[in-house]
């Protein structure tokens, strides 16, 4: 139990509640795009699947194909290369380079990276597909391969806001979400006591808040962890790493650049025979005990060529190694660390956990599954705090407004993601850009709900309404899926392919809940208890003694 | 109450939605600079470490941490003044040795 003052834990409390409620329902948004992008990759083998399933980390017997291609490439754009897997498990091999434009010795041209992404089928080593242009060409051309995915990460990194800005604000998320936490725990005067507290008798505001602090409660380090990671990582390269550069290296990001993630090898460009990719994955996986996911080199058909292969974590490690070889013999050089310096140091262990702690991804599909839980009961969390907010309030206009507003996000959202396969199937089918599409179906479910939630003669029956709807739209995925040239379970069966099984039964469960929800749920405090009960300008019922 | 009344300590006291304000903007954008000339600041005298990134990396995890720390002293120090003094010490301190170490490399 935690001793504070009345009045020192009645300035937490609104601190606890303003910081919510400001920015709530972008944190909200945040946490359930995070919930399902703790499964990218299992969504993106879901939606885009192959014939059959991919192996774990690089195909064997690549090499070949390899360098088959990579001769293909002009080697102005090969001063970096990458072999790492998309969507459905393609192996994605890409060159860039630099790509001069027209000038004059007044004016030389500006330099844009340019290249060529090679999409093959690791299985039968057959090339689907070939795209060659500047970066952000290539960029669609991957994102293509992992849209649905990419989409909902795109969204919870930095709510499809260009960089920097996005980063911003989800880390601004970040940090609201941290100081939630930290005074919710300041807050809770019997922390034992309050896990276990629901009073079953009580009105329903008094349930209500039981049910939101019980949950905010059994997950707040958890909230604490995810809020701490996700603004490092939001601010790291946004603000952190050019700050140092600016202070330490006095401004030059090359030197920064290096000093962080190592010196570039001395330059020369004689032509020299490329090195056997077969034989570095092998080495590496004989090295580290986990076969490489990426490959990640320079200079490809140069003498000064290196590459680094990445391998993931092995039991019992929470971070994979990356060494190190020439790109010319293959031969083995030295093991980097994983993140940043030349050798092994504290700061590179601390900041290589910050990715497994935010991703969850330290114990394959168990600790995903566990943080996918803890990341919806942090959604559950962040409504059911804003609901108790703002029916607190709803003896004033403004604040009944708002809580429709809340309704909208928090059932309007689940809504919109579910809509949002719609928009990519159909676009891959009837071949429309894919992100125009998702954004068609995404967009117009979100002003559904808005004027659901908006236009409903009560907040209980727009509640009602919108997860009903979301329901039937996702028992109505599998069916889209499979209409749109997806394969079907008799197919996927035989080949092997659970992942889309399983996603179908995930998505028909998830619809059954929503249904069961909306036909025996007992709905929310703010359905309960006054606030929603009417139109905004039609105050309900309220019990101002109960705090949110 | 006079304008010269409203900028100081006393005149800040007696209006609470001014005292609000200015409370609000120590523990929003100032907490939030403080925080990152601290972290930027830091990195010029923590120790390198074995691999030489010690002292840039450790500010830019911990940067989080800076700004909740900052951010709920600014709100709950009942003193508002002293909450601005030490806030303003962590800048100037900070920005005084950015400024220093920027002078010596030009």
């Amino acid at each position: 139990m935690i001793k504070l003052s009345q009045e020192r834990t009645k300035e937490l409390l609104a601190i606890h509640g303003w910081s919510g409620i400001i920015l709530g329902l972008l944190l909200y948004a945040v946490i359930c795009t995070g919930t399902i992008a703790v499964f990218s990759t299992e969504i993106g083998d879901w939606s885009n699947p192959l014939d059959a399933p991919a192996t774990e980390g690089l195909p064997p017997n690549i090499n070949a194909l390899v360098q088959e291609l990579g001769d293909q490439v002009d080697p102005a754009y090969r001063d970096q290369f990458f072999l790492y897997s998309s969507g459905g498990g393609r192996l994605m091999l890409q060159f860039e380079g630099h790509l001069e434009q027209d000038g004059d010795d007044d004016h030389p041209g500006a330099e844009e990276h340019y290249g060529v992404l090679y999409e093959i089928d690791p299985n039968t080593l057959t090339l689907l597909n070939r795209t060659e242009g500047p970066e952000a060409m290539l960029d669609a051309a991957r994102r293509a391969t992992d849209a649905l995915a990419d989409f909902f990460v795109d969204l919870h990194v930095r709510l499809h806001i260009p960089n920097p800005w996005g980063l911003f604000v989800t880390g601004v998320l970040g940090l609201i979400m941290m100081v939630a936490a930290i005074t919710g725990f300041l807050v809770h005067r019997h922390l034992i006591r309050e896990l276990f507290t629901i009073r079953r008798n009580k009105e329903a505001l008094l349930r209500s808040r039981d049910a939101h602090v019980i949950a905010g409660t059994w997950t707040l380090p958890f909230a604490f962890v995810l809020a701490f990671t996700g603004s490092f990582f939001s601010f790291a390269t946004s603000l952190g790493l050019p700050a140092m550069a600016m202070v330490v290296f006095g401004g030059d990001q090359e030197r920064a650049i290096a000093e962080v993630f190592g010196e570039p090898p001395a330059t020369d460009e004689t032509p020299a025979p490329v090195a056997n990719f077969d034989a570095v994955i092998a080495d590496a996986t004989a090295r580290t005990g986990a076969r490489p996911n990426f490959i990640a080199g320079s200079f490809y058909g140069r003498a000064d060529s290196q590459m680094r292969a990445f391998t993931p974590a092995e039991e019992g490690d929470l971070t994979g190694r990356s060494p190190v070889y020439s790109g010319v013999t293959g031969e083995f050089l030295y093991d980097k660390p994983v993140l940043v310096g030349q050798s092994p140091s504290a700061g590179n262990a601390v900041a290589a956990l910050m990715a497994p702690l935010h991703f969850g991804n330290f114990a394959g599909i168990v600790s995903k599954a566990v943080w996918f839980a803890l990341g919806f009961a942090g959604a559950y969390v962040a409504l059911t705090g804003m609901l108790l907010w703002t029916n607190r309030r709803a003896d004033q206009r403004a604040w009944q407004r708002m809580g429709r507003i809340v309704h909208w996000m928090g059932y309007g959202l689940p809504l919109t993601m579910a809509m949002t396969p719609y928009g990519t199937f159909a676009g891959r089918w009837f071949g429309w850009p894919l992100e125009t599409a998702q954004w068609t179906a995404f967009g117009l479910a979100a002003l559904a709900a808005l004027i659901v939630a908006l236009g409903a003669r009560t907040a209980a029956r727009a509640r009602d309404l919108l997860v009903a709807t979301t329901g039937f739209a996702l028992l109505g995925v599998p069916l889209v899926r499979y209409a749109t040239g997806g394969p079907g379970w008799l197919g996927a069966w035989s080949d092997g392919l659970m992942t889309v099984i399983a996603g179908d039964l995930i998505m028909m469960l998830g619809g059954v809940i929503c249904l069961g929800l909306w036909r025996f749920g007992a709905g929310t405090s703010a359905e309960q208890a006054g606030q929603a009960n009417s139109r905004p300008g039609r105050p309900g019922r309220s019990n101002p003694q109960v705090t949110a | 109450m006079t304008t010269a009344d409203h900028i100081t300590a006393a005149g800040i006291r007696q209006r609470p939605r001014l005292r609000a304000w200015t409370r609000g903007v120590l523990a929003g954008p100032l907490a939030f600079v403080a925080s990152s000339i601290l972290m930027a600041g830091a990195a010029l005298y923590l120790p390198e470490g074995a691999a030489g990134i010690d002292n840039l990396v450790f500010p830019v995890v911990l940067f989080p941490l800076i700004w909740a720390v900052l951010f709920l002293y600014a709100l709950l120090d009942r003193r508002l003044l002293r909450a601005y003094v030490v806030i303003g010490l962590v800048l100037a301190s900070h920005g005084g040795l950015i400024a220093a170490h920027l002078g010596s490399v030009a």
